[in-house]
């Protein structure tokens, strides 16, 4: 019946357009499918769709994909990820990767509050086949800063992006590209190319010595183990779902932000440039950084105006960090400046804030932080300079999702650290820490597997991110620290001077004002899911290594 | 007779029902939106998932509501409609067949829910509406939407079985839900059913409305067919040149 009829409105078309016969084929495909199912044609006494006409617009599918699937929610005002729909195909990707190797999405109770929770980590953007994910794009400020003549546009540079910005422009994962990034950001026109290692050196100076404070018991309240605190995503993550943790994580901000802090004090102070001109940029590998720029309590440089200057001057101090680029939006940049990026001269970091150690190039990698953190807390307790396996702690590194390592420093005992990435994995440390058994004094937590190399701001060079190009962005990272001329973060020059001119020295009272900072529970904003005992969903994407006695 | 159970308070807003119609459908991406505070049904929208920022209690909360066709029990368009371009059939959906529509939109005025949309730029305009996926629930599938949604707000089945499920729902989680099924009665009643926890006023619905199915409604509505039909080609030109390049006639719903 069906069929007849499709066919009379074929004939009764003027003419056969390739659309008509197509969806006339497919009717046919349809209807005869039906009908075999229903039992081969035969005539039924009410006819499916009862009565009457059948609607031909209807049937034929669309661009209906073989496998459908729903995705992740995204809040159109969240800061760090958009998403173009018109790209999406319904895979499910960005879902899975948020439900299992983040635990985020199915992991707080149904209906919701007044929040899509979400860590910005960004993994959904790498995971995304078709690209409707990517970072919310801040290129345009910053072009618009460049072009404004009564700013000073500073620039830092996350340790990570140095082994992965090349892949945008065909070098192979983890080509170390760092002279040419920094002629690339002089000639987009930066007005100071500086470097977030520096802030990453001083943020090991400040962390460890809290470490060992808290270890000596000198800080009421902040209990053992310390976390740290530099991946935005785990601190976000550990605010929601975490909460009771908190006082464990270090009050230390993270680089970017001691950065920013820095570069509007001290850095304008030596350079006699006024704060109120400074449009500090930074480029991370990172989308949750856009987040944690973001967060109301990240204006400090404001402060140490307001006490100086007055609150007259102070009112034009911005945010210490005021825009925040992907490493996937400064190669954006780069091309669209029609700059050649592999034929660039290598040029070197300006003064002041430009140096940095090996310890803190290794932030770029899971593992790195604590590495770095335990070659200076060696040295700050013994005096001495850390023994060869300590500038090599194999068992911190690498893709395991937790690792663990015991270090016998003289005068402190065994410390015993642990190391997450990826915060599905995470949940088992931080469980053994909730329920008082954790036998750590350091645990180091990255919300993207494989730490800030992997971050969900850099190139998209395998779509999902593969562990291949994972593993080549961190040996190129630990192949740079193994030739660095200084391994540990208290050796380098600029951070030895910014204590001497202006901090004084770690943890003191302008220390504390401008590097330090404090968290916010967001357990109103959700109730949570705790997964079963059993379920490690994440295990068959980045195996444990849960070493118990070492 | 088959329907869909919606739970306002499982929906996370993820927008997934709404681009599964949109693919399944072969609808275009138009500047309408599509979710989100402002989202709007039009010839290309058949279905958007619409924010309501709301109190319930203390709390103030989100709420999405995914906004479709409800495939009426009995429809007021295709009791108004002369030329019967829509009819409900036995599985539940109401279809509509542009070959037979002549576009004078009686449907549009006797939808006691405005969902049928116009559209008003092409150049042989039909009228469009969620089709509730038609030729797949007659195929006993579940229809597009229903069959993405990861967080299981939707629920596609017999109606009767999804009424009595809801019915369920809301005296098992006691203080869960406002004990109302949306759709149960109203207007004669939907295939479409909700359930929700903040009042369905908050959440854009229509409440205080009639429970009975609207023929009345639309023998009213005939009436005026010939005296109108005289005029509505010219009314039709005015509405089409006041609207032409704005894009916005779907909005002034
Ligand atoms: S950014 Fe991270 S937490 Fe947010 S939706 Fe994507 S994967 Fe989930
Ligand atoms: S990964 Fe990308 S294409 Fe796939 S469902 Fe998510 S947003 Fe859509
Ligand atoms: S039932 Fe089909 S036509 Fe209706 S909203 Fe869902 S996908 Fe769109
Ligand atoms: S797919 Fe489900 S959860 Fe997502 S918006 Fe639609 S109804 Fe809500």
């Amino acid at each position: 019946m069906e069929v007849e009829k499709l066919l009379e409105e074929a004939l009764k078309q003027k003419e056969v357009t390739r659309r008509t016969f197509l969806k006339m084929m497919a009717g046919l495909g349809l209807a005869g499918l039906a009908g075999s199912v229903g039992g081969c044609l035969r005539q039924h006494e009410v006819a499916a769709g009862g009565e009457g006409w059948l609607p031909y617009q209807y049937d034929v599918a669309g661009t209906w994909p073989a496998h459908v699937r729903g995705r992740v929610p995204i809040d159109p005002s969240n800061p760090s990820i958009m998403r173009d729909d018109r790209k999406c195909i319904l895979c499910g990707q960005c879902l899975e990767i948020c439900h299992r190797v983040q635990s985020v999405y199915g992991y707080y109770e149904l209906p919701i509050r007044d929040d899509i929770v979400c860590i910005n980590c960004g993994q959904c953007s790498l995971a995304c086949p078709t690209g409707a994910i990517q970072e919310r794009d801040d290129t345009e400020k910053v072009l618009k800063a460049l072009k404004d003549p009564n700013k000073f546009v500073v620039v830092q540079t996350a340790p990570s992006i140095r082994v992965a910005l090349g892949e945008e422009f065909g070098m192979p994962p983890g080509t170390w590209v760092t002279g040419k990034m920094v002629a690339a950001l002089r000639r987009l026109g930066f007005h100071a190319v500086l470097d977030t290692n520096f802030a990453a050196d001083l943020t090991i100076m400040e962390e460890a010595t809290e470490l060992i404070k808290r270890i000596k018991g000198e800080l009421p309240g902040r209990p053992l183990p310390q976390f740290t605190s530099c991946s935005p995503g785990w601190v976000k993550f550990c605010e929601y779902f975490y909460p009771d943790l908190l006082p464990h994580v270090s009050s230390c901000k993270s680089p970017q932000q001691m950065f920013g802090a820095t570069v509007k004090t001290y850095y304008a102070e030596k350079r006699g440039i006024d704060p109120r001109k400074i449009v500090s940029v930074s480029i991370m590998p990172c989308t949750a950084k856009k987040f944690e720029a973001q967060r109301p309590e990240m204006i400090s440089a404001r402060k140490y105006w307001e006490k100086k200057k007055g609150p007259d001057f102070a009112k034009d101090v911005t945010r210490d960090v005021d825009i925040v680029l992907t490493t996937r939006e400064l190669a954006k940049l780069i091309k669209q400046a029609k700059i050649d990026f592999p034929r660039l001269p290598d040029e070197d970091f300006d003064p002041l804030m430009g140096k940095c150690t090996g310890g803190a190039i290794i932030f770029g990698a899971s593992g790195g932080v604590m590495e770095a953190a335990i070659r200076t807390a060696y040295f700050f307790i013994t005096g001495k300079e850390p023994p060869p396996q300590l500038l090599d702690l194999k068992p911190i590194r690498g893709l395991a999702s937790v690792k663990e390592a015991a270090v016998d420093i003289p005068g402190a005992g065994t410390i015993r650290v642990a190391v997450c990435q990826g915060m599905a994995a995470s949940r088992q440390v931080l469980d053994i820490v909730r329920a008082g058994k954790a036998p750590w004094h350091f645990v180091e937590f990255m919300a993207c597997p494989g730490g800030c190399e992997s971050g969900g701001g850099q190139p998209r060079s395998s779509v999902p991110q593969a562990n291949e190009v994972r593993a080549k962005r961190t040996a190129s990272l630990y192949a740079a620290d193994a030739r660095w001329v200084w391994r540990e973060s208290h050796e380098n020059p600029d951070i030895l001077k910014v204590y001497q001119d202006f901090y004084g020295h770690p943890m003191s009272e302008l220390a504390e004002e401008l590097l330090h900072t404090h968290y916010t529970s967001r357990a109103d904003k959700l109730k949570a899911i705790q997964p079963s005992e059993k379920e490690k969903p994440w295990e068959q994407y980045y195996p444990a290594r849960l070493t118990p006695e070492i | 007779m088959k329907g869909v159970l919606v739970d306002i308070t499982r929906c996370v807003g993820c927008g997934s029902c709404v681009v599964a119609c949109k693919l399944y459908n072969n609808l275009p991406w138009s500047n309408a939106p599509h979710l989100g505070k402002d989202a709007v049904l039009t010839a290309d929208n058949w279905t958007v998932v619409k924010e309501f920022d709301v109190s319930k209690g203390k709390e103030s909360v989100w709420r999405f509501v995914k906004e479709q066709c409800f495939h009426c029990l009995e429809p007021a368009c295709a009791s108004a409609c002369f030329a019967a371009a829509f009819r409900k059939t036995p599985e539940g959906p109401v279809i509509y067949n542009e070959r037979v529509c002549v576009g004078c939109r009686y449907c549009m005025i006797a939808c006691p829910f405005s969902i049928p949309k116009y559209e008003w730029q092409a150049r042989f305009p039909r009228v469009q509406k969620c089709q509730m996926c038609f030729y797949r629930v007659k195929d006993g599938e579940m229809p597009a939407c229903v069959s993405v949604c990861p967080a299981g707000a939707l629920k596609f089945g017999d109606r009767d079985a999804l009424l009595k499920e809801a019915k369920e729902r809301i005296a098992q989680n006691p203080g869960r839900y406002v004990n109302h099924v949306y759709g149960e009665k109203e207007y004669g009643g939907t295939c479409w059913l909700y359930l929700s926890d903040v009042p369905f006023e908050q959440l854009g619905f229509r409440t205080h409305v009639s429970t009975e199915s609207i023929p009345h409604v639309s023998e009213r509505v005939t009436k005026w067919t010939l005296p109108v039909a005289g005029g509505w080609a010219a009314v039709l030109t005015a509405l089409y040149l006041a609207t032409k390049g704005s894009g916005g006639a779907e909005k002034s719903h």
